[in-house]
């Protein structure tokens, strides 16, 4: 006699496969590790920044005394950088702090001349755009973790079809980048207080408006980077070092491109670009993902 | 219909080739001793059945489906290798992660219930790491449990489990069969326990099936022979072999006569020569004897 089985349909094979990761990302202490970190970073930042501000070195080849400047004049820019750096309207101190708040897209200091290290101020790169690192680290610890511990037997032993599984570690990679940004935002608010930095946007060449246009954008650029880093995890399954390696260097590439897509002083278009971004990216890499699966050994 | 049908699946690893035109029927509701050598095929063909490697080529039909079969593939509880535990979960977390995986509804009493099962209820809140191979392998048979899957499949399971725990296996793997109407694979080393509960039997060698039969037909096929202690044993063998050709002596101190003649008939003969016997039994040669005979390519049948 034929035997019938239950329809399996992928309404439910996503939803167990979302309460599997989930509830496996709640009772894991690594999310609350990386969490902890993203909400104390700004408080190190702002307070070793605000520190070495000001320090008197010399120059041992020239003898000239150098004087480090690393303070963030205004707490946004641990959020990020205007695009026109002509917006930043001019004051009377504006000379000695423009270079903090030069824009990534050019290489042009306080003084009008080329900058040789180009965007390398500490300003422009200690912020929040490094969490897309933090969240590579932990989408390949996470999708890893299933092929280290032997646990894909039982997910794929009952889960023909694999796109449950790729869309399920896209979703919790994004909330855990969402809920990194929260706690690196929350962090650099306590930091920013306690330091005593301006809050005011418009010092800067920004707005309210566009801060959170900005923010919005960075939320959505998260969708951009995941499937990225979900896709080097099921390339290198238990080979998380090399997922890791993988995201990172790819995310390196793209890092350039975050302050550009993303800045301060954005408008609405820049969450819109950012969200058809990150549905591009995560349906084409995804799919990607999902073909790797189909066609690779799972143990 | 049978559970699983496998027909000319060949399985290649770059240049070696791991299965080699391997054809497997099991039918429903069996408990199906798989049996081979190390490296003979058994774990690749449970993978393949299980969708965890692809097959080079031919056919994998379960309950009539194709093996990708997502409806079919839902009802499977599998132990391949080691339990895929997460080892800084506890074991209650993994149990119920699994529960999760298979919707299954109610899921801590089902848990309990699997735990319990395998005696494994006091452990719940240990860290899998920190579980003995015994233990861990008693939550791998649990989460493979959890469901009553319709196909079941388990590779070494009895690995690391001591006299009790081999016990719970016979007992849970007859009562998942005969009151679910699961079925079961199960490939083990461990062939005095594989014989006390399989009622299906197939032997791989060289990843090829090689002989396929119930456990009735095992029976029938496995000689019998009478098995005799006297006084004098050197001289019982040497007479014995004047007469019969098939004589062996076995780890226990017995000679063994594997012709095919009434023990009433040795007995006369051995005394018209002089020898008393002490004792003397008719067996039949068990699965493993069966089993070593024929990977030595011996005739295994009398």
């Amino acid at each position: 006699m034929d035997k019938v089985f239950e329809k399996n349909t992928f309404g439910k094979r996503l939803t167990s496969m979302l309460h599997v990761d989930f509830r496996r990302m709640i009772t894991t202490p690594l999310i609350y590790i990386i969490l902890g970190i993203c909400l104390v970073a700004p408080v190190l930042i702002f307070v070793m920044t605000t520190m070495m501000d000001g320090m008197e070195t010399v120059n041992p080849e020239t003898n000239e005394v150098e004087i480090t400047e690393s303070k963030f004049d205004n707490f946004w820019q641990i959020i990020g950088t205007v695009s026109d750096p002509s917006k930043i309207p001019s004051s009377d101190d504006s000379s000695d702090t423009s270079s903090d708040t030069t824009d990534t897209s050019t290489d042009i200091d306080k003084e009008g001349k080329q900058n040789p290290m180009g965007d390398m101020d500490i300003t422009s790169m200690v912020n929040i755009n490094m969490l897309y690192f933090a969240v590579a680290i932990y989408v390949c610890l996470f999708v890893g973790a299933d092929f280290r511990s032997g646990y894909s037997k039982n997910l794929f032993t009952v889960r023909s079809s694999k796109v449950d599984y790729v869309i399920s570690k896209i979703l919790v990679g994004m909330v855990a980048g969402v809920l990194m940004l929260i706690a690196f935002f929350i962090g650099s608010v306590i930091g920013g207080a306690i330091m005593q930095i301006p809050f005011d946007p418009i010092e800067i060449g920004a707005s309210a408006y566009s801060v959170a246009f900005c923010l919005l954008s960075k939320v959505c650029l998260v969708g951009v980077f995941v499937p990225i880093y979900v896709l080097a995890s099921v390339i290198t399954k238990q080979r998380v070092w090399l997922a890791i390696i993988l995201s990172v260097g790819i995310g390196m590439l793209l890092f350039t491109m975050i302050p550009m897509i993303t800045p301060l002083d954005s408008s609405f278009i820049n969450p819109v670009l950012c969200l058809v971004g990150s549905l591009l990216f995560s349906v084409g890499l995804g799919a990607v993902s999902n073909i790797v699966l189909k066609n690779t050994s799972l143990v | 219909m049978n559970a699983i049908e496998i027909r000319n699946l060949t399985k290649n690893f770059g240049p070696k080739q791991a299965l080699s035109g391997l054809d497997m029927t099991v039918p429903q509701g069996a408990i199906y001793g798989f049996i081979g050598e190390n490296g003979s095929g058994k774990s690749t063909t449970e993978k393949i059945i299980c969708g965890l490697i692809h097959p080079s080529s031919g056919s994998v039909k379960l309950f009539g489906k194709d093996y990708t079969d997502i409806d079919v593939r839902a009802n499977m509880g599998v132990l391949i290798e080691a339990p895929g535990c997460f080892p800084n979960y506890s074991v209650w977390n993994n149990m119920m992660l699994q529960a999760a995986n298979l919707r299954i509804k109610d899921a801590e009493r089902e848990v309990v219930k699997a735990l319990k099962t395998v005696r494994m209820e006091g452990a719940a809140s240990n860290k899998y790491k920190n579980c003995s191979l015994g233990m861990k392998q008693r939550v791998g048979i649990a989460m493979a449990l959890l469901g009553n899957p319709t196909l079941l499949v388990l590779d070494e399971p009895i690995n690391g489990l001591d006299a009790d725990g081999m016990r719970i296996i016979r007992e849970v793997l007859v009562d998942i069969t005969k009151n679910y109407g699961s079925t079961v694979v199960v490939s083990s080393h461990v062939l005095a326990e594989l014989e006390k509960v399989a009622t299906h039997y197939g032997i791989i060698k060289g990843g090829k099936m090689i002989c396929e039969m119930t456990a009735s037909e095992l029976d029938s096929s496995c000689r019998t022979y009478s098995a005799l202690k006297s006084n004098d044993m050197p001289l019982t063998k040497s007479v014995l072999l004047k007469k019969y050709s098939r004589i062996e002596e076995d780890e226990s101190g017995y000679i063994r006569v594997y012709d095919s003649v009434p023990t009433e008939e040795i007995v006369v003969y051995l005394y018209e020569n002089g020898i008393t016997i002490n004792e003397i039994k008719t067996d039949k040669i068990s699965l493993e004897e069966y089993y070593i005979d024929l990977m030595k390519g011996g005739k295994a049948n009398g």
